[in-house]
């Protein structure tokens, strides 16, 4: 069954790449963007770093091994679930009827229906990165990166949650666009350890709008800072939100009325 | 004959208090980024003393000053010219009595307008809320030239924004070249971190560039931080950017039109 999808999902994913790279100019100019963004925002804060010694307490390796979490739990949702950005016009234009017709789950095209193979670069760089400067971040041991590892998975989860919830908005009012960038521009307040952030903000961004959990939490976790309670906490977060969302996609669709294509 | 653009300045205010949901989403995003670099600098910048040269409140400053004057300078229709070419729509601009840059120049500052009356509410709330320290330039010259400086920013952008339209007329991938200028502005215009952060040769080199007198120019001006040569030497290059960008424009404009065709209008 999950090799069925699996090959569905491959299937999406060379249409849309070839879709794409018709434009190799225009292919090329996005990728470009997204490295010139990392590397600027990485020089930023070697240069920072490198004459403030700390962020919030945080050494440099600490810092980019901070930001490259990020930048990977910031594409990997991009890369899987591309066409979340596309749906607001499949319903719109009625392709989204012909979905609910066929022999799959009715979020299986929304949300994979065609991955964006230009950030695999991105998610190779973030790799990259995350062991360089994982390597030099020092008292680490198996069982944080045992917890680093189990938190990215959850903070995958919780990203799922929340495309899960704008595809139902977008079911609802056909605000993809806008909720969609909202949750990106949220996320990338957790380019760094929210520790940055006063309360109450630390507190809201980390517990009510999770991206403190999301972001921060696998980072300081590889490095001893999180508690066995607080991988609790955030895996129930993470389930938590997985099941809320589901139910809100079913409700969302029962209310849907259909684009009369 | 002014009376038609400002007729579409005020037609760009309706068309974006029309879309409120989009416009409110635009402005809670602007807000969420203000909130990052704001606390970032906070937490960096030492109570009493100097990070790079600048103290808590002059880099805050710096900080809620960027966000102002971006909503001056940065926001701009010019985006829709690539698309307006791409359809063919432009073919009915060219039809009518009106100047084409006027017109986009004219939707620009409608745009504008909105977005400064906001930024202002937001930075009003930002400043009840949080009480950040905060410089007050007090010198009427200073503030004069800030003025000129912002001026030129904008015209800067706008001839920038109207070349990357203008691509357009060549290709329909208008959004990847501006998307790569999106970047480029976003660090290279001191938005995210004034540029004096860097060293002396990297320095050197944004001096000349047209993004630096996009924000960090105007903003440096307003800290009292330039000595009149540099503010002189700093005009000089903007006026010249914008000369140059207009003279791109005009070139750039005739030749598209040359190879422009549209089918179905």
């Amino acid at each position: 069954m999950i090799k069925r999808y699996i090959k569905l999902w491959w299937r999406f994913t060379l249409g849309t790449s070839q879709i794409a790279l018709q434009s190799r100019f225009g292919a090329s100019l996005f990728l470009l963007g997204k490295i010139l963004r990392f590397v600027f925002f990485l020089g930023f804060l070697i240069v920072l770093v490198g004459k403030t010694k700390a962020i919030a307490g945080y050494s440099i390796w600490q810092i980019v091994f901070f930001y490259a979490t990020f930048n990977f739990l910031d594409t990997m949702p991009q890369f899987f679930f591309r066409n979340v950005y596309r749906f607001r016009q499949q319903v719109m234009n009625g392709y989204f009827d012909n979905l609910l017709t066929k022999p799959l789950p009715a979020l299986f095209h929304p949300l994979f229906g065609g991955s964006d193979m230009l950030d695999l670069i991105i998610l190779v760089i973030s790799i990259f990165f995350i062991v360089f400067s994982g390597m030099r971040i020092e008292h680490v041991t198996i069982l944080d990166v045992f917890a680093y590892l189990l938190l990215l998975v959850n903070s995958f989860l919780i990203a799922l949650a929340f495309h899960i919830f704008v595809l139902g908005f977008g079911i609802l009012t056909t605000a993809v666009d806008n909720l969609i960038m909202l949750y990106r521009d949220l996320t990338q307040m957790g380019r760094l350890p929210v520790e940055i952030y006063q309360e109450p903000l630390r507190g809201l961004i980390t517990f009510v709008v999770p991206v403190g959990i999301m972001m921060t939490f696998p980072a300081k976790a590889l490095m001893g800072l999180v508690s066995l309670q607080g991988v609790c906490l955030a895996l129930g977060v993470g389930i938590g939100l997985v099941l809320l969302s589901l139910k809100f996609w079913q409700y969302a669709l029962k209310q849907y009325g259909s684009a009369s294509s | 004959m002014m009376k038609k653009y400002l007729q579409v300045v005020t037609s760009t205010w309706g068309e974006i208090s029309t879309y409120r949901f989009n416009f409110t989403m635009w402005r809670i995003r602007n807000v969420l980024q203000l909130l990052t670099v704001y606390f970032l600098w906070l937490t960096v910048t030492p109570v009493k003393g100097q990070l790079f040269g600048y103290s808590q409140p002059l880099i805050l400053t710096y900080v809620l000053g960027v966000s102002l004057i971006s909503s001056v300078v940065l926001s701009t229709r010019t985006a829709e010219i690539g698309e307006n070419i791409d359809s063919g729509n432009l073919s009915l601009f060219l039809v009518r009595p009106l100047n084409y840059f006027l017109y986009w120049f004219a939707r620009d500052l409608g745009d504008k307008a909105v977005n400064i009356v906001f930024v202002i509410v937001e930075l009003f709330l930002f400043f009840l809320i949080l009480k950040p320290p905060l410089f007050i330039q007090s010198h009427a010259s200073f503030l004069l030239l800030t003025l000129i400086a912002i001026a030129l920013a904008l015209l800067l952008n706008f001839f920038i924004g109207c070349l990357l339209g203008f691509v357009g007329f060549w290709s329909s991938e208008v959004w990847a070249p501006r998307f790569i200028y999106f970047i480029l502005i976003g660090f290279l215009s001191g938005g995210a971190f004034p540029l004096d952060i860097f060293p002396q040769w990297l320095q050197g080199i944004f001096h000349f560039s047209p993004f630096t007198y996009l924000l960090y120019f105007p903003l440096k001006i307003y800290l009292g931080a330039l000595s009149p040569e540099q503010i002189a030497q700093g005009m000089l290059i903007a006026v010249a950017w914008v000369a140059i960008l207009y003279f791109a424009t005009k070139v750039v404009w005739l030749r598209g039109l040359k190879v422009y065709s549209a089918q179905g209008n």
